[in-house]
């Protein structure tokens, strides 16, 4: 009698066992099926990926340092924020991680981009309909909170290993703020801009083109910035399945022990990441300055 | 060699000779290994059981691999005992820790017919029929055989994942072979997840794969996985240990050879073994896994997705008669009882 409160009733050994198998073997099967196809639908993206990385690799390195620093003046207008920028890839270089750091520069950029691409549009969906945005929120807080390992699993089973698998594996993290605060920025627009809008005849796309997306421009910013962090978090655990970069030289150390190793490594994510981050969110304020004259 | 074994030999005598006396009188906490793959694994719950049931230890199980286990036993002395320790990528400091008493080689092969080395999936013969009986230095003169979906002008060498011993054995071979002007790449499976997806996705989808693994595995059994001879010699000790087992800027010439033997320990700490008393260490010395069983076990977790916990409980039920030979009898029977 007692039994039951103590014991949880738990589902037979030997079903649960055949049910694990049978996940297992379905998706094995699909794989076969479909592997082929799927490898064949991403092999544009991983064209784009080498030939991105190997032009990041055979560009002069004062070119890319130049370009870097462009970047982050037009990103900033700020002085420091460039020598510093320029500084840290000197420094990383100068200690041997020019090919690793591009490497993981390369995959970042491609996945913030796509991220960009398919999350913004998803966040306007979401934006629109409350319908989609119950559905879709549960699957956003699954993928940032599953752990990563989970997932691994089946992208290897379906696409090997390599850069495009690793790709997949940095953007399913990677993808929900963007998401999240594309629909954020939008549903926050002031509702009488909106009426002004309507009142002049805008179509719904013209209202989302020039007024709501407009005016969810930094929120949307706030989003890719920590598309762009969450993506570089995940670059150890891309490296885990064949992807080169910073990771690699981190995994190695972790396994052996190599203190300076892993410390170098780490801080050049780290350097990555800072430059990154306050280049997007000190164009993103730009941006809200220019919005909002009088805090100027 | 002699005089290694000797060493060995004269250790054991002192630790456990003056030590016999208490054996058994209290095994008290240990902790055991339980590295991340599978062969390990099932060793490592085996012995938890054997030596908790049998001989009344408290066991604690602790991850770990090859490279962090044994620094961290040499080092600090825990954990008390990595039931599968892969000796070759920690040869010099294996030696060093026993000859000055920190270690102790307690079983000097664990798992029978084990080996490291290079294989093919049999999609790769199915493809190419000259690929059946070449040698590693014939395959290397056909790198389009086996096209890296990178570059596909070259051909893809999957090495051992970063951090593992043999990840340094395999750069160094890929130099000492001359692979990247022959054409090669060597590719970095990353981890054991992605080495063991990179082989499974091949030989799933008929694809053509050469690369690095081992023996015993269910990988091995399950896709019947074709070793590859080098065709080459081994080109003896020095050349393996001081320069292909180390990093390419310590050692910038080294020689082609065959893989070394691979040679499995299982090793504990010199203090566990005055701990746990003479009784503990016959069992550990005694408890040898014959490989075609060790490969059975391994496709039966594999085919149940069965972690160490099972696998012990399937190995200890199934195949009495192997391990009752390990233990006397009345601990069998302690054992035997407890499952």
């Amino acid at each position: 009698m007692f039994e039951f409160f103590t014991t949880f009733p738990v589902m037979e050994r030997l079903s649960l066992l055949e049910l694990k198998k049978g996940i297992d073997l379905s998706f094995r099967q699909f794989s076969r099926a479909y592997g082929d196809q799927i490898e064949a639908f991403f092999d544009p993206l991983l064209h784009f990926l080498v030939w991105f990385e190997k032009l990041l690799l055979a560009t002069p390195w004062p070119i890319i340092i130049l370009v870097i620093a462009v970047l982050a003046w037009f990103g900033s207008r700020s002085w420091k924020l460039v020598v510093g920028s320029a500084i840290a890839f000197m420094l990383i270089g100068y200690f041997g991680m020019w090919k690793d750091c591009m490497a993981t520069v390369a995959i970042i950029t491609v996945c913030t981009i796509i991220c960009i691409a398919v999350g913004i549009p998803i966040g306007v969906v979401m934006s629109k309909s409350d319908r989609a945005q119950k559905i879709i929120l549960p699957i956003l807080d699954m993928m940032q909170t599953i752990p990563s390992f989970v997932y691994l699993v089946p992208i290897l089973m379906l696409l090997g290993i390599g850069k495009v698998p690793g790709l997949i594996a940095v953007c399913i993290y990677a993808l929900p703020p963007v998401i999240r605060l594309t629909n954020l920025g939008i549903r926050e627009v002031d509702k009488e801009t909106l009426e002004a809008s309507e009142a002049y005849g805008a179509t719904p796309l013209q209202k989302l083109t020039t007024v709501q997306i407009p005016l969810s421009l930094p929120t949307i910013f706030a989003g890719v910035n920590q598309t762009i962090m969450m993506a570089l978090a995940m670059v150890v655990i891309a490296s885990m399945i064949g992807v080169k970069g910073l990771g690699v030289p981190i995994l190695r150390a972790i396994s052996n022990q190599y203190l300076a190793l892993g410390l170098m490594n780490g801080l050049a994510i780290v350097a990555l990441a800072i430059i990154f981050d306050r280049i997007t969110q000190e164009y993103g304020r730009r941006i809200q300055k220019h919005r909002d004259p009088q805090k100027k | 060699m002699f005089n290694r074994k000797s060493t060995v030999f004269a250790l054991f005598v002192l630790t456990f000779g003056a030590y016999s006396g208490i054996a058994n009188a209290a095994c008290g906490n240990v902790i055991v290994a339980e590295q991340n793959w599978a062969s390990a694994e099932l060793m490592a719950n085996v012995d938890k059981v054997i030596l908790e049931n049998g001989y009344g230890c408290e066991v604690e199980l602790i991850p770990g691999a090859t490279m962090p286990t044994f620094t961290s036993m040499d080092e600090k002395g825990a954990p008390d005992m990595n039931p599968e320790q892969w000796a070759n990528a920690v040869y010099v400091p294996l030696i060093k820790a026993v000859d000055e008493g920190r270690l102790v080689i307690a079983n000097k092969a664990p798992i029978t017919g084990l080996g490291e080395g290079w294989w093919l999936t049999p999609g790769s013969i199915e493809k190419h029929p000259e690929l059946k009986g070449m040698t590693a230095v014939e395959i290397m003169k056909h790198p389009e055989w086996f096209p890296y979906a990178e570059d596909p002008s070259k051909g893809a060498f999957v090495g051992c994942p970063a951090g593992w011993g043999c990840q340094l054995a395999n750069a160094q071979l890929f130099r000492a072979f001359e692979m990247e002007s022959k054409g090669w790449v060597l590719v970095d499976p990353g981890s054991a997840a992605g080495l063991d997806g990179s082989i499974s996705k091949a030989a799933e989808s008929g694809k053509t794969w050469f690369g690095y693994y081992w023996n015993p595995t269910s990988i091995v059994g399950k896709y019947d996985l074709q070793h590859v001879d080098f065709g080459v010699p081994f080109a003896g000790r020095d050349n393996w240990d001081k320069c292909i087992t180390v990093a390419e800027q310590e050692c910038a010439d080294p020689k082609p050879s065959a893989w070394t033997k691979s040679e499995v320990n299982t090793i504990i700490t010199s203090e566990f073994a005055k701990q746990g008393g003479q009784d503990i260490v016959d069992y550990i010395g005694a408890r040898t896994y014959p490989g075609p069983v060790m490969n059975g076990m391994l496709v039966w977790m594999a085919d149940n997705q069965a972690g160490g916990v099972d696998a012990a409980l399937e190995f200890l039920s199934k195949h009495e008669d192997i391990w009752t030979k390990w233990v006397s009898s009345d601990v069998a029977a302690k054992v035997k009882a407890g499952l």
